[in-house]
C-alpha cells in the first residue's frame, strides 16, 4: 500500500486539514497558523492546486489583493483515503513496501 | 526494513484534530458579533433617546427641537435598518468588522448552513414575529397587563426560542457556545419569577431588561473570543512546523 505522496508531506498535509475543517481560508490564516516561510508555503499550495486537491480564490479587500484557498471535491476524497489508507497501515500486520 | 508503518507520522492522532480544532476556532471568533451588537444596541438608544427627548419638547412646544428629533429618529431607524438586514448592508459592516478585529490571523469562513442557504426567508419571518413580540410586550408592559418586573421574565418566552433558533439557522457558523445566552437569559428569568433579589429599582429599572439581554450577549460573545483563543493555541500546536519545511517539491 503507498501513500498519496502529495498529501503525505507533513505541510501539505496540515494545510490540507486545516481547509477540511473550513469553507475556505486565506494564505495569512495558513501562514500564520503553520509557521511556514511565504515561500514554502506558496510552493505547497501551488503543488496542491496543480493535483487539483486545492482551489485558489483571488479577491480584493479594500485595495488590499487576498487570496483564500478551498478543498476542492478531489482533495477531500484524496484526503479521506489518505487516512483510510493510514489506518489500515497503523492497525495492519507489518508489510514491506510494494513498489 | 522500510515499511508503511515507518513512513506513518507519528502524531497522528493529534493530527487528525486540526479540522475540530480550526473550526472551533472560526466559530467563536465573536469579537465581532460583540462588536455588532455594541452597534446594534448604540442605534436602539439613539432611537429611545431621540423618541423620548421629541415626545417632551412636543409637549413644551419647542418645534425646532421636535424636528431636530425627528431627523435624528429617521436618522437612526435607517441606520438600524441597514446594520440588521445583511443585504442592505448588514454583512458588509460584519466584514469589515471582522477584518478589523481578527485580520492579522487572516480570514476563514464556514460552510453557510443548508438550511440558511435554501430557506432565505424564515430567517426574515423569524425576525418579523420577534420585533412583534418585542413590541407587543412593551406595549402590555405600560398597559398594565403585568407588572414591569415581570418584563424580562414574559420576554423570555420569545428572546429564549429566538436565540436557540439563531443557534440552530447559523449552524455549523456558530459553535454551541453561543446557547450559553439564552441559558443565562432562562435562568434569569427563573429566578425573578421565584423572587429571588435581582431587580433594579427606581431609576435603573431599565436595566432589568438590558442587563439579560446585552449583558448576557456581552459576557457569551467575550467568553466565545476567549475559547478561540484557546482553539487557536490548541490548532497551532499540532500543526506548528518548527522553522519551516522543505520546499514542498
Amino acid at each position: 500500500m503507498e501513500f498519496d505522496k502529495i498529501i503525505h508531506e507533513p505541510a501539505r498535509l496540515r494545510i490540507m486539514m486545516i481547509l477540511n475543517g473550513l469553507e475556505q481560508a486565506d494564505f495569512n490564516f495558513l501562514l500564520t497558523t503553520l509557521n511556514l516561510t511565504r515561500g514554502n508555503l506558496s510552493r505547497h499550495v501551488e503543488k496542491l492546486e496543480s493535483a487539483g486537491y486545492l482551489s485558489v480564490k483571488k479577491s480584493f479587500s479594500g485595495k488590499i489583493p487576498n487570496t483564500s484557498y478551498q478543498l476542492t471535491q478531489k482533495g477531500s476524497k484524496a484526503l479521506a483515503q489518505y487516512w483510510e489508507n493510514l489506518d489500515a497501515v497503523r492497525n495492519g500486520p507489518i508489510q514491506p513496501l510494494t513498489k | 526494513m522500510n515499511t508503511p508503518q515507518n513512513q506513518v507520522p507519528q502524531d497522528t492522532e493529534k493530527l487528525k484534530e486540526i479540522p475540530k480544532w480550526t473550526r472551533r476556532y472560526a466559530q467563536n471568533r465573536t469579537l465581532t458579533n460583540l462588536a455588532n451588537m455594541v452597534i446594534l444596541t448604540l442605534v436602539a438608544m439613539v432611537i429611545g433617546a431621540s423618541s423620548y427627548l421629541g415626545g417632551l419638547a412636543f409637549v413644551r412646544g419647542n418645534m425646532i427641537l421636535v424636528w431636530v428629533c425627528m431627523g435624528v429618529l429617521f436618522g437612526s431607524l435607517i441606520c438600524l435598518f441597514i446594520v440588521s438586514v445583511p443585504k442592505f448592508g448588514g454583512i458588509k459592516i460584519w466584514r469589515w468588522t471582522d477584518r478589523r478585529i481578527y485580520g492579522q490571523e487572516g480570514i476563514t469562513a464556514i460552510p453557510e448552513p443548508e438550511l440558511m442557504k435554501k430557506k432565505k426567508w424564515l430567517g426574515y419571518v423569524v425576525g418579523m414575529v420577534f420585533m412583534i413580540c418585542v413590541m407587543g410586550t412593551v406595549f402590555l408592559g405600560f398597559k398594565g397587563y403585568f407588572a414591569i418586573k415581570y418584563m424580562q421574565p414574559v420576554s423570555a418566552l420569545y428572546v429564549v426560542p429566538f436565540l436557540v433558533f439563531l443557534y440552530f439557522w447559523q449552524r455549523p457558523k456558530v459553535g454551541p457556545l453561543m446557547l450559553l445566552w439564552p441559558i443565562l437569559y432562562t435562568i434569569h428569568a427563573i429566578l425573578i419569577v421565584a423572587g429571588a433579589p435581582i431587580l433594579f429599582t427606581g431609576n435603573l429599572t431599565g436595566f432589568n431588561m438590558f442587563l439579560p439581554t446585552f449583558g448576557y450577549g456581552f459576557l457569551t460573545f467575550t467568553i466565545g473570543h476567549f475559547y478561540s483563543r484557546y482553539a487557536l493555541k490548541k490548532l497551532k500546536d499540532i500543526a506548528h512546523l518548527d522553522g519551516g519545511s522543505p520546499s514542498g517539491v
